[in-house]
């Protein structure tokens, strides 16, 4: 790779921001997580309509049964990552800071694993509809971060024809390395289940993108990929490559139209992390009951890529890593970016967690922002990937002027963060938004009901007319 | 259960910011860029251009700390800001403006031109800029229009302070006067612009290049190109070296705290204009204040566009207005009022230039956005 490619691929992408990559777990292996003695497994753990529990509090579960479905399409189960007994179901602290209705379970320690589950046979040759109603029963979610039901992105409607099915190993967040071991330790996994989604499908290419900063990465799968119409394509090292819509123009130049999903453009993307999910699940039937976690940060004795079963408490996890060094001042569950800080470590790890970043008081993760203070540097504005702008979308959204917000296109924003880690004042710019978001869907609603109400009392009118 | 993170301000995503970027940062950048200016202001102008700076920049951060505290805001000195805007406005004025002029300059600058709009960062004019319109556009205004030769301090004294009065016999006129009492009308000389403005000279380009050190005016009475790219001229405090406040923008660009599309289209547009008129171009581009102008005050990021393309239309948009300020009307210099015309529609131009929605089927050349309706303000 020499520098004028790289120059190539940088100016593949408008915008973005260069954190430091801070990659500390790159270089230790995938090991096995904490055996935990209880595990809370949220109701809630992806986009969509949250599950309805199907066990009773005294209930003895079994290793991957469903404990958890919802009617929804958008939606996906949830299972037990132990043996043991139902001990509440009740609501706890999740990471998204609400407190959702919980499964708390104590494990025997047995891992019984639950009657039929075992190996799918010959998934590549399976039909579509039948891989797509095992990766919702096996309550696959997107694990990139966003959590998005499987099954749903496996189901295209037939006048979108997918043309590649991208599988994003472009983890950008600083820090988080799951993907990354992934892709040196188990590459054969990431190919068998990218072929299983092509296959749901119907698309032609695989196409496995991966930044230009994991050399070691894309060797080892470039090694792992047999040629069948599949490619490693390298990205740039800008945050936030592995964006879905930002990773679907740099890999196929297309752009995802605004409120759309990539299949609008013949695109499906799943995370390396997703493929490796799928492959166990056909290879062995077992659901989605762990996850790769990076455990990182000034904050923690150790650092790690550990496999966790979801449901197991951060701070078990943390013990596990060889517990607190020094005061925390910060636990970010996810990337530094998007990552959530949490106010206790009492949550579990869910679907989502792909990172357990504890920082100590004082570490540059922890400093408070400022009050919105723009000075129209216009920084903010070229490194939006979204095209978006981001100052004046603060400064709408502090003074509450919400229907200006729309023209800025306010929903466009996927919070990336590449605004505010960029912003010379240190404007609390995504929260500004956050904010914003809230009151312009809160109001549109309204507006809406409002003007519905409106035309349905000018119906009764017209209709108390007719019959006086 | 135990705490270990605040659910507030704090723990909103992103947990990370880039390292030294700040508005201090940015500031002190500029400063820094102005220093070989400001050195070579008091080397030519004497001891009396440095009064004028420390005047200047004191008057700019004590109307800031009053004028917040008045109204009631948080002290943000450190920021730099009044600093840079002290400093600019001294740049702007000739070396034998009164103190006191240069003082309710700074005032209005800071108090008027800033804070009155909501502080940094809100103000529609650079500071410096509105400033010295407002001391140009009212009766303070003639103590503004007396420059003084280069190295007018030799043979006089370096520290001999200027003094202005006003004598009102046979209608009012200014005269400055040394402390010892010399009139200063012998050591005035009209700045290269005001010469070329009356049509009273050519530039003698076959003898105009004078080196440092001999006499720094050609044949014909003006200052040679080479005099006026080394900064051997009268003018304003800050503008006269092209060579030194060059070498300052070009530091600015390799900081990326100023966008080299800014200054760049400012000469570009001013220059365009010179050559198709064909007015001395090389003179009138070393000559005034458009490199100062063209660096340090157009590039101000609070008045100039955010947006590339923005910044291509307000910079070319200030050149071309300079010029034909300069060339067709009675003002010699236009870089002010340029300048400040364009920061008017500096918001407009964002607002018609910003990038089409990613994802946008169309995307058309200027974005046209639709009037805002309702009501400016809602809680709900």
């Amino acid at each position: 790779m020499g520098w004028a490619d790289n120059l190539k691929r940088s100016l593949l992408v408008k915008g973005g921001v260069h954190p430091p990559a801070s990659k500390l777990a790159a270089g230790v292996k995938i090991s096995d997580g904490p055996k935990p003695k209880r595990v809370l497994i949220p109701l809630s753990q992806h986009v969509g309509a949250a599950c309805e529990p199907l066990v009773e509090k005294g209930d003895r579960v079994l290793l991957g049964q469903k404990i958890g479905d919802s009617d929804s399409y958008i939606s996906a189960p949830v299972h037990s990552s132990v043996s043991g007994e139902v001990t509440s179901i009740q609501r706890f602290p999740h990471p998204s800071g609400r407190d959702v209705l919980t499964v708390e379970i104590s494990s025997d320690g047995e891992d019984a694993p639950a009657p039929g589950l075992g190996p799918a046979p010959d998934p590549l040759s399976m039909e579509p509809g039948e891989i797509r109603r095992r990766v919702r029963e096996g309550g696959i979610v997107g694990l990139g971060g966003a959590v998005f039901p499987t099954h749903v992105k496996l189901s295209p409607p037939s006048d979108r024809p997918i043309e590649a099915v991208i599988v994003n190993g472009a983890e950008c967040e600083p820090f988080l390395t799951g993907d990354y071991r992934l892709m040196l330790e188990r590459g054969q996994d990431i190919i068998h289940g990218a072929r299983i989604i092509r296959r749901a499908v119907g698309a032609e290419r695989i196409i496995i993108a991966i930044e230009q900063t994991g050399p070691k990465a894309i060797a080892a799968m470039r090694e792992a990929v047999p040629d069948d119409g599949i490619e490693v394509f390298i990205l740039p090292g800008i945050y936030p490559q592995g964006a879905e819509k930002t990773l679907v123009k740099t890999v196929l130049g297309r752009e995802v139209p605004s409120g759309g999903l990539p299949m609008d453009v013949g695109a499906i993307v799943d995370n390396v992390g997703t493929c490796a999910a799928i492959s166990e699940l056909f290879l062995t039937g077992m659901p989605l009951t762990r996850r790769i976690v990076t455990v990182a940060g000034d904050g923690v004795a150790g650092r790690a890529n550990l496999e966790v079963r979801i449901g197991t408490v951060v701070r078990e996890v943390i013990d596990f890593c060889g517990g607190l060094s020094g005061d925390p001042g910060k636990v970010i569950l996810g990337g530094p970016m998007m990552g959530l800080a949490q106010y206790t470590m009492d949550v579990p790890v869910t679907k989502a967690t792909g990172g357990i970043l504890v920082f100590k008081k004082g570490s540059v993760f922890c400093e408070e922002p400022g009050h919105f203070s723009c000075i129209r540097c216009g920084r903010c504005v070229r490194r939006c990937p979204m095209n978006l702008r981001p100052y004046l979308l603060g400064s709408y959204s502090d003074a509450g002027m919400w229907d200006h917000l729309e023209d800025l296109y306010i929903n466009d924003c996927m919070e990336c963060g590449s605004c505010a880690y960029i912003c010379p004042t240190k404007n609390p710019l995504v929260q500004l938004i956050k904010v914003g978001k809230e009151g312009f869907n809160r109001r549109k609603r309204k507006m809406e009901a409002l003007a519905e109400k409106a035309s349905e009392e000018a119906e009764e009118k017209e209709n108390a007319g007719k019959t006086a | 259960m135990p705490t270990v993170g605040k659910w507030d301000d704090s723990a909103v995503s992103p947990h990370l910011h880039e390292r030294g970027q700040t508005i201090e940062r940015a500031m002190l950048d500029v400063l820094i860029a102005l220093m070989p200016a400001a050195v070579w202001a008091v080397i030519v102008f004497g001891f009396q251009a440095f009064v004028v700076m420390v005047v200047s920049v004191a008057t700019a951060m004590l109307t800031e700390l009053v004028m917040r505290w008045i109204l009631g805001r948080k002290a943000t000195l450190h920021d730099l800001s009044a600093v840079l805007t002290g400093l600019l406005l001294a740049f702007l004025l000739p070396v034998a403006t009164p103190l006191w002029v240069v003082a309710i300059g700074s005032f209005i600058a800071v108090a008027v031109g800033k804070e009155l709009f909501g502080g940094l960062g809100k103000n529609i004019f650079n500071p410096a800029l509105f400033g010295r319109i407002a001391i140009m556009i009212s009766p303070l205004f003639i103590y503004t229009t007396k420059f003084v030769k280069p190295f007018w301090w030799r043979g006089i004294g370096f520290f001999t302070p200027i003094q202005a009065f006003i004598e009102n016999e046979g209608g009012q006129r200014i005269v400055y006067k040394t402390i010892a009492g010399t009139p200063l009308d012998a050591v005035s000389h009209a700045t290269p612009l005001s010469l070329i403005q009356n049509g009273r000279i050519v530039v003698d380009t076959t003898t105009g290049a004078t080196p440092v050190g001999a006499t720094w005016l050609t044949s014909t009475g003006a200052p040679g190109h080479h005099s006026l790219f080394l900064g051997l001229r009268s003018g304003s405090i800050g503008e006269v070296s092209v060579l030194l406040l060059l070498l300052g923008g070009l530091y600015l660009i390799y900081r990326r705290t100023i966008d080299w599309r800014i200054p760049v289209g400012v000469l570009g547009g001013a220059l365009l204009l010179f050559v198709v008129e064909w007015e001395q171009p090389l003179y009138q581009m070393l000559a005034g204040g458009l490199f100062l102008g063209a660096f340090y005050m157009a590039t101000d990021w609070v008045t100039s566009p955010v947006t590339r393309r923005g910044k291509w239309i307000y910079a070319v948009g200030i050149g071309v207005c300079i010029g034909l300020v300069r060339l067709h009307t009675p003002w010699p210099e236009g870089v002010a009022i340029s300048i400040l015309t364009w920061n008017v529609l500096t918001v407009a131009i964002d607002r018609y230039t910003a990038r089409a929605r990613f994802g946008a089927v169309k995307k058309p050349l200027f974005n046209r956005i639709p009037p805002v309706t309702g009501s400016s303000r809602q809680t709900e």
